[in-house]
Formats: C-alpha cells, structure tokens, sequence
C-alpha cells in the first residue's frame, strides 16, 4: 500500500509534467497521462479535481474558462511560473527516491 | 443524453463553496463525465452500460465532495498575516523586552560612554548592556524560524525579525523632536547628539543583532525548502 503523501506527490509531478506541453481541461490531463502511460496510471474523477484545485491553491497552476473553436466552455489548466520552477525539485526528488529504492532492491536481490 | 449537470449537483448539494465557485465546479465535473461519456460511446458501448460506466467510476460522492471543500478552502489572509509577521513580530519584542528586564533585575552594569555625545555631563551617553544584545541574535533567529516557517518570505521575515526595536526607533524619530518642541527645558544643542546617540545604541546595535541571527537563519531555512 502506497502512502497517501507519496501518492498525491507523484500525481502532482505527473499533472505538472502533462501541463509543460500547454493548456489543457481536466479530461484531457487525465487521457494524456493515461495514454502516455500506456495506461499505468489513470486519474479518476474524484482523485484528479481536488488534486487539481489544491495546486491551483497552491498557485502552481491557473484554470481559466476558454471557449474552444465549437463553442464548447471548457475550464483549462496552464502551469504558472511557480509551477514551472516546482518541476525541477520534483523531479530531483522523485529520481533520489527511486534511485534510492532501486539500490535497496538490488541489495535485498544479493 | 443524461443531464450531467444535474446529475453532479445533485450528488455535490450543500457544497460549502460560494454559489459562483460550486455552480463552475458543477460544470466542470459535469464536462468531464460528459466527455467519459462520449468516449465509451465512441468506443462501441451502449448508451446504458455508457451511463453506468461512468457512474461507477465517480465512487464515493462524499468523499470527493469533502475533497473538493478543503482542496478549495481558502485561507483567511488574516491568518497567514498572523502566523508570518505578528506572531514572531510580538514574540520577538516580548522576548526582547523581557531578557531587558532580567538583565536590568540582575544588575549587571551598562556599558557606558560619551564617545558619541561630546563632552560627558553635558549631553546624552550611551548606554548599552552588553549581555542584553548578546541575546538578540538568538531572539532574532527564533522570530526569522517562526516566520519562516508560517510561509514568511523577505520583507515579512525582515520586518518580525527587527520589530523590537520599533519603539525605540518611533522614540527617536518621533519621541525625541516632538519633546524638543514641547519641552522648553530640553537645550537644543544636545537633542542631535542625543538622536544619534539613542539611534545607535538602541536602534542600531540591537538591529544588528537580531539580524545577525535572524538572516542566517532565513537563509538557510530557505535553502532547506528548495
């Protein structure tokens, strides 16, 4: 069982990763992250908005209601400046974790 | 097709959000079912199972509607306002203020010179108790870490950090030419020296010292956090 503190830390990596290509609405966020996990990971509804909405509190990114070119109203997600410098200490983090449980596997496989 | 948006606020009633922030999240969740909806269609799946499909993957509705309150929850700015620069503002001062008590209590003897009044007798001599300012830099560390870690950044941590030595500034830029004013008895001639001498010595000094503590330890507190 994963802890929820883990979880929502890669999730947020994982949005923020998703939004440096541009905007997009909360649907897309989650069927890019799930096609381009090749379906490892999905975001349900309920995980995805809090999640969402406690990084805009946070101001790492921005929603703002666009109307897109058939006239549909779509509330979209843009990485703000802070988000952007979040990124990098994200990634840090997330690659001393792994790198760290990958070396304890290997120790536990001697 | 299913009307989402009703479907969603009823199941998100009695959000405790503004009616303007709950009705956009009604329609954007109600979107985002839309649009799970559409996609299973497209994929060949009858409209039934499509409604049931998506239903089911919503789970629990009280779950995501507390979810959605405290991810939305807005933080009163009173209260960050508090926690980054009154809180360690008074603490500072109080602490400031209590260790000058204690060390006054104890009688330990001021430091005292006219280096910077000019003749001794006539104008104002500084007096400085040394033990006093030896504790302002751990004063000044303290307040730096409890407004830093409320969130406090440059100017909030720089303000809680010196805010002990408010009175003694407003004392002199205010105290010391309003008393000249008003006070006939005051010779004028010793009132400049005195401003320098007071700016200095409890003003300056104690400025230093709790900034002495307080920087370094902002500093590196914000290393920590990057």
């Amino acid at each position: 069982m994963i802890a929820a503190g883990i979880k929502r830390g890669t999730a947020e990596l994982v949005v923020l990763s998703v939004l440096q290509n541009g905007a997009l609405h909360g649907y897309e966020i989650a069927r890019r992250i799930e096609q381009e996990t090749k379906g490892s990971l999905r975001f349900t509804l309920a995980a995805l908005y809090p999640m969402l909405y406690r990084m805009e509190k946070q101001k790492w990114i921005r929603g703002s209601w666009e109307t897109s070119v058939n006239g549909r109203r779509r509330r979209c997600y843009r990485l703000t400046p802070s988000g952007k410098q979040k990124i990098v200490p994200l990634r840090k983090e997330w690659s001393a974790l792994f790198a760290a449980l990958h070396r304890l596997a290997g120790v536990s496989n001697a | 097709m299913p009307d989402w948006q009703e479907l969603v606020r009823q199941r998100l009633k009695g959000l405790a959000l503004e009616s303007e922030e709950s009705a956009q999240i009604v329609e954007e969740l109600a979107d985002h079912l839309e649009d799970q909806y559409r996609a299973l269609l497209c994929d060949g799946i009858s409209e039934k199972v499509a409604i049931d499909c998506v239903r089911e993957k919503i789970g629990d509705w009280r779950d995501l509607k507390s979810q959605i309150e405290s991810s939305r929850e807005k933080e009163r700015p009173m209260n960050s306002r508090v926690s980054q620069f009154w809180l360690p503002a008074f603490l500072t001062i109080l602490l400031a203020m209590s260790f000058l008590m204690i060390v006054e209590a104890l009688g330990f003897e001021p430091w005292v010179s006219s280096a910077w009044g000019g003749p001794q007798g006539t104008v104002p001599v500084a007096v400085v108790y040394l033990p006093w300012l030896i504790t302002l830099p751990f004063i000044g560390a303290l307040g730096a870490y409890v407004s830093g870690r409320a969130g406090g950044r440059g100017w909030t941590v720089f303000s809680s950090v010196i805010f002990p030595i408010v009175p003694y500034l407003a004392f002199c830029v205010i105290g010391l030419p309003t008393a000249m004013i008003l006070d006939g008895h005051i010779a004028h001639n010793i009132i400049l020296p005195a401003f320098f001498v007071g700016f200095g010595v409890w003003v300056l000094l104690p400025g230093v010292a709790l900034l002495a503590g307080g920087m370094p330890v902002h500093y590196f507190s914000r290393r920590a956090l990057a």
